[in-house]
């Protein structure tokens, strides 16, 4: 009887209790919405972490970790790929001579981190070479020299612009852009901008702000033109510590969504590397390795350190620490979003149930009169509370997995500001996700919400001298 | 037999102004079945009077002995469980509970009591059509008139068989047909279940009905008078 009476109580008061429970609908949906986009930024951050910058295993030589010199190979390294082929848990591994370098064209200059790959075994490794914009390829030319590098590197090597040729701009009309805006743009007809920055500027101020938000991207996307097959001088210094200067010819540029990894690495075979630098075709600095199961991780690095007690062999989580703390605090900073958000609404809770409690003042005076223990009064008063906090919690929570299950399929784009996102390793599209044992935790923070804000209510309501109470209006 | 034995109560208010001695020195005795109003002007006790024998209120001096148990010495627990299985009360403003139907609102006492549900359900039917409310059992206090729902709270304070019932001035909202209705209801249910009425009033209606009537002034019982045998 006292659930059926604290439900009904509920709805003695239709508007301010639709009030409350849509402050706490509202507060809820924003708090899960925002946990699914941190989720699913972090998700991607991982999966981007592991599938294509560093995979689950690394192993160096100690010294190469102190001192990036070319001369710091693994030891025994033929051992050690004929041990690692011998481990089921292991899906791929990837040995890799890394020089430092600087790259340049006749029209800029970077520093690279040159990457000598084994494409079939990269591949087994990492995924980057499924981010290649079209048109590239992942090494896989017969020409000598070719090297994969980011769309970054392009940029900053001037072997990207963006020009508003006659077929970009005439494509532009099958993208549904309207022809007013195709003809505001032919006075930029074979003008070459070389960066996206002064491309959108000059494009900005043909167009309304209207348009540009409209078709700006599709704008971007046509104009955007990679001159593969560009040649790049790359120097740096060889095993005997010469100076080696050779051209590289572009076959591949990759777009990752971590601008840090795309502008440092740029990839060339292993085997011309080598050369090149005067090691053997066995020797490499480092070798990556993924793992069919990331609960292996572990394991499988005892393993290996057993074998090879020489080898420095870390696993993801030690090699980005920022990854492993996103992972194992993240989940805590979900529940404290909540938490601070159902702190806020209890206030409104707490003001609505002490209305409450004081236009029943008379009623609760018969209660207690009559014979309603004081420990029955406080419960009726908490399951009211909980019921106000359970309903908004619960519908907030279906809109905020609604909202999530929408915009998982179909993507966040923060392509506004996504360059500060990918500079700091973040993806500038989100897929927003949430696993069902965030719900679970939510739920019980709404109940625990639910029961301290009753507390001052109840208090409220124990207080009352059922002579003094019975005597009132209320 | 004696329900309530009250011996040299005293009840004084005190407030920064002055002391108010609201009970003074009462000796009274309330015997099984009796329907007795308790009459007086306005401030001479009535109320104070009902609320110490209901155990609302603590008195500063003497005792109530209730089927020889002193409520005076009793902790505000045991009060709570007192009033719940041996009073029923009828209040002036009838205070049902406004979201509970008249069904929910008599059966709501033998919950609290932990009555099995077929009890319950017997009771309150029984009850309900006591009063003359079978019909509107699953009517919510809104939808009936004063002097039905004025019945409800007489069935709910009957609902649990109670030792005695405190109705203070039970038809003081009602107009004068449903207190003739009340009246005589509260009369039927006296003789048929042999329960204690104890009502105070200004009523000269109710006073016309009560077997024995006490006159109370500034706390002291001036009269005590058996009208019907």
């Amino acid at each position: 009887m006292i659930w059926s009476i604290a439900w009904k109580n509920v709805w003695r008061n239709h508007k301010r209790s639709i009030i409350v429970i849509a402050a706490v609908l509202l507060g809820t949906a924003a708090g899960v919405f925002t946990s699914g986009l941190m989720v699913g930024w972090v998700d991607q951050r991982i999966s981007s972490l592991v599938h294509i910058e560093v995979g689950h295993i690394k192993l160096h030589n100690p010294n190469y970790l102190n001192n990036e010199e070319i001369g710091y190979t693994l030891p025994d390294s033929r051992a050690v790929v004929h041990y690692l082929s011998s481990i089921p848990a292991i899906k791929g591994f990837s040995p890799r001579i890394k020089v430092t370098s600087m790259a340049s064209t006749s029209r800029g200059n970077t520093a690279l981190t040159l990457q000598g790959i084994n494409v079939g075994q990269e591949k087994q490794v990492s995924e980057l070479y499924k981010k290649l914009l079209p048109g590239g390829s992942f090494l896989e030319t017969t020409g000598e020299n070719p090297i994969v590098i980011s769309d970054k590197t392009a940029e900053q090597l001037r072997i990207k612009n963006y020009t508003l040729t006659k077929v970009a701009l005439d494509s532009l009309l099958n993208l549904s852009v309207p022809p007013a805006v195709i003809d505001r743009l032919r006075e930029f007809d074979q003008v070459r901008f070389n960066t996206e920055k002064a491309f959108t500027k000059a494009v900005s101020q043909r167009l309304t702000s209207k348009q540009v938000n409209k078709y700006g991207a599709d704008i971007v996307n046509v104009a955007k033109h990679y001159r593969l097959r560009s040649k790049i001088i790359v120097t740096f210094t060889d095993a005997s510590g010469e100076m080696v200067s050779q051209s590289f010819r572009v076959c591949g540029i990759f777009k990752t969504s971590d601008l840090l990894f795309d502008q440092a690495n740029a990839f060339v075979r292993k085997n011309e590397l080598a050369q090149l630098t005067g090691l053997s075709p066995d020797d490499c600095q480092e070798i990556g390795i993924l793992l069919h199961n990331e609960s292996d991780v572990k394991a499988t690095q005892a393993a290996i350190k057993h074998a090879f007690p020489a080898l420095s062999v870390m696993n993801w989580l030690e090699i980005s620490p920022d990854a492993g703390m996103l992972t194992q605090y993240m989940v805590f900073y979900y529940y404290i979003i909540m938490g601070f958000i159902l702190f806020a609404l209890a206030f409104g809770i707490i003001n609505t149930m002490l209305m409450a409690i004081m236009e029943r003042t008379k009623e609760l005076g018969m209660l207690m009169a009559i014979g309603m223990s004081r420990k029955r009064i406080f419960y009726m008063i908490m399951l009211e509370t909980i019921f106000l906090t359970l309903i908004g919690a619960v519908l907030g929570m279906a809109f905020g997995w609604l909202a999530i299950t929408i915009t998982g399929h179909t993507g966040l784009d923060f392509s506004v500001v996504g360059e500060g996102f990918e500079a700091m390793g973040w993806s500038a599209v989100v897929y927003p996700s949430i696993t069902p044992d965030f719900f679970f935790g939510v739920t019980l923070m709404v109940i625990a919400t639910g029961i301290l804000s009753s507390i001052l209510p109840a208090r409220k309501a124990l207080s009352l001298d059922p002579v003094d109470a019975i005597k009132t209006d209320n | 037999m004696n329900v309530i034995e009250i011996k040299d109560l005293v009840k004084i208010y005190t407030n920064s102004a002055a002391q108010v001695t609201a009970v003074d020195h009462i000796d009274l005795t309330i015997e099984d079945g009796e329907f007795t109003a308790i009459v007086g002007p306005s401030g001479s006790g009535k109320t104070t009077l009902l609320n110490l024998i209901g155990g609302l209120d603590k008195a500063n001096q003497g005792s109530i002995l209730v089927e020889n148990s002193d409520i005076t010495r009793m902790s505000a627990k045991e009060l709570i469980e007192y009033r719940l299985h041996n009073i029923g009360f009828v209040f002036q403003s009838y205070n049902l509970i406004p979201v509970l139907t008249a069904y929910e609102n008599v059966s709501f006492i033998m919950e609290l009591q932990r009555a099995p549900k077929p009890a319950i359900e017997r009771r309150t039917k029984e009850i309900l059509t006591e009063v003359g409310l079978g019909d509107r059992m699953n009517s919510r206090p809104n939808q009936l008139s004063g002097g039905q729902q004025q019945r409800v709270a007489v069935a709910r304070a009957m609902a649990s068989k109670p030792k005695f019932i405190i109705a203070d001035e039970p038809t003081a909202n009602l107009d004068s047909k449903s207190t003739e209705k009340l009246l005589e209801m509260m009369e039927t249910l006296n003789q048929r279940e042999q329960v204690t009425f104890l009502f105070s009033t200004h009523d000269q209606r109710v006073m016309n009905k009560a077997h024995r009537i006490i006159v109370l002034e500034d706390g002291k019982i001036v009269s005590d008078t058996k009208t019907k045998p």
